[in-house]
């Protein structure tokens, strides 16, 4: 009898070893949608750390889910100048008490695309997803699960999730060259607690009253149509989501934006009437996200993502426009 | 008195005014007016949310200085110090938040300034597609962040990380105001 166990394991790893990839992507999917569901379903505050290429911001969130319906959240800033967004589902508000404004967000949730999880099987296309060792972040065990590029157009992710949760605790962006281009990690956190309205208001909601309120910013008036824009040599692995028209700041007209995704990462296109001093063309970045600006015949063209210059600049520089009409 | 509000205002002529800063060196008493009216002045051309803070912050400091029990001439001397240097202050918050609301409102010139490498001009961008060039990244550094709100809205990364998108983007807003 003993000896049969030997065998019998044999016999298991070799399976294991020949189903190992797809088994690994399965776990790793499973992680996934694990963590997507974390951020609508759990009630957690801590402290965490932002960076991006040599910054780095530490700041207290507090997030609860209402159980009458409803994700409230109160983030502000430890270092540097006080800031604090606060969002009560499609609202967010932001109140900068150093210039004392006060930006306010309303977004309409129906043009939200459902991204997750239903979509995550279209990740394996352009990503590997693998799990693995256990690791230790804010006192906390959490599971690696990492996103590997099948090719250079997109950046990899490295995810830690909360064991029981999936709540990530850490998350890093790396480039082709394995370098973190940004990361999030908590230092300290709690899951759990009980809905407490007072801990998701600001601080600032009555004196921010004579502050200076910008809505305009970020005010999105989102309306879908079919901006006869095309992109026609979309880099492999994006599928369009949706195409919008949209006011900007500072804009007289309407701002067409097209976005893209491989399931993970976004690409937006914004196509506006040119400026009156004509853009150089330019390349920037925020964190993972790159910016490229261009003018293309008589409109400025601006293509941002969090991927890779090339695959933001390919964007930019494969559209088309496909009615005539459009372009009156 | 009335030579020290008009000192203050800047109406005596200079053998006045040296006459009127060689009583105030004298008499205590006389500095204290002093004091007392910059007080005044600092409220009277203060806003409104100047005057009830200072108020409300030198109560509560009140509050927690240890209570002096055999009070001698000194004391009232010292809180209206203090109270100075609280408005001080406070006058001090209201024009860096001043500074802060119109260096944003003009764009901050400085910040072109201080994000040494420049925005990489190229020369004539072809309307056609073209093979991507090489163009040098630099920090965007807050110009983007209509952009940034506007994609963050749709990424499947944001989905994920719930609010944690918004401090890019705030972030960015930010440290191009404080520059």
């Amino acid at each position: 009898m003993k000896a049969v166990w030997p065998v019998v394991f044999l016999g298991l790893s070799a399976a294991h070893v020949a189903l190992a990839e797809s088994a690994d992507s399965q776990e790793g999917l499973t992680w996934l949608s694990k963590m997507a569901g974390a951020s609508n379903q759990l009630n957690y505050s801590g402290t965490f750390v932002y960076q991006q290429r040599g910054r780095s911001e530490t700041s207290r969130i507090v997030h609860f889910v209402n159980p009458a319906g409803g994700v409230f959240e109160k983030l502000e800033t430890l270092d540097g100048p006080v800031r604090e967004v606060i969002r009560s589902n499609d609202q967010v508000t932001c109140y900068l008490p150093s210039s004392k404004t006060v930006l306010i967000e309303q977004r309409s949730a129906r043009l939200l695309p459902a991204l997750l999880p239903e979509n995550l099987t279209g990740i394996t296309e352009s990503y590997a997803v693998r799990v693995g060792e256990r690791d230790r972040v804010a006192g906390q065990e959490c599971q690696i699960v990492s996103l590997e590029p099948k090719d250079d157009l997109r950046y990899g992710r490295q995810f830690c999730l909360e064991v029981r949760s999936g709540l990530p605790l850490r998350v890093r962006t790396v480039n082709e060259k394995n370098e973190t281009v940004e990361s999030f990690a908590f230092t300290q956190l709690r899951i759990g607690g009980s809905f407490d309205r007072d801990r998701v208001k600001s601080k600032y909601a009555a004196r921010s009253r004579h502050w200076r309120v910008d809505r305009s910013a970020l005010n999105a008036t989102e309306k879908a149509v079919e901006s006869g824009w095309v992109v026609n040599n979309q880099p492999a692995g994006f599928r369009k989501l949706m195409e919008v028209n949209r006011s900007l700041a500072g804009r007289g007209g309407p701002v067409a934006q097209i976005v893209f995704s491989d399931g993970l990462a976004a690409i937006s296109v914004f196509i506006e009437p040119m400026p009156k001093e004509r853009p150089a063309e330019t390349l920037t970045h925020q964190g993972a996200v790159n910016i490229y600006t261009r003018a293309y015949a008589d409109r400025m063209v601006t293509v941002l993502g969090e991927a890779p210059a090339a695959t933001v600049m390919q964007f930019a520089n494969s559209l088309e426009l496909r009615t005539s009409a459009a372009a009156k | 008195m009335d030579n020290i509000s008009a000192l203050m205002d800047g109406e005596l002529d200079e053998r006045q005014a040296q006459q009127e800063f060689a009583r105030l060196r004298q008499q205590s008493e006389l500095r204290q007016n002093w004091d007392t009216f910059h007080l005044i002045g600092d409220a009277l051309r203060g806003e409104r949310l100047l005057l009830t803070d200072v108020g409300r912050c030198l109560s509560d400091r009140l509050a927690q200085e240890p209570t002096v029990l055999a009070p001698r001439r000194g004391t009232v001397r010292k809180i209206t110090t203090y109270v100075l240097s609280a408005a001080a202050s406070l006058a001090a918050v209201a024009l860096v938040g001043w500074m802060a609301i119109s260096t944003h409102a003009t764009f901050n010139p400085r910040d072109e300034v201080a994000s040494a490498p420049a925005p990489v001009v190229l020369p004539a961008p072809s309307p056609a597609p073209a093979p991507a060039p090489q163009v040098a990244s630099v920090p965007a550094e807050g110009r983007m962040n209509e952009y940034l709100l506007a994609h963050q809205a749709f990424s499947p990364s944001t989905a994920i990380q719930g609010v944690a998108p918004y401090i890019r983007s705030v972030s960015a807003r930010q440290s191009s105001k404080d520059r």
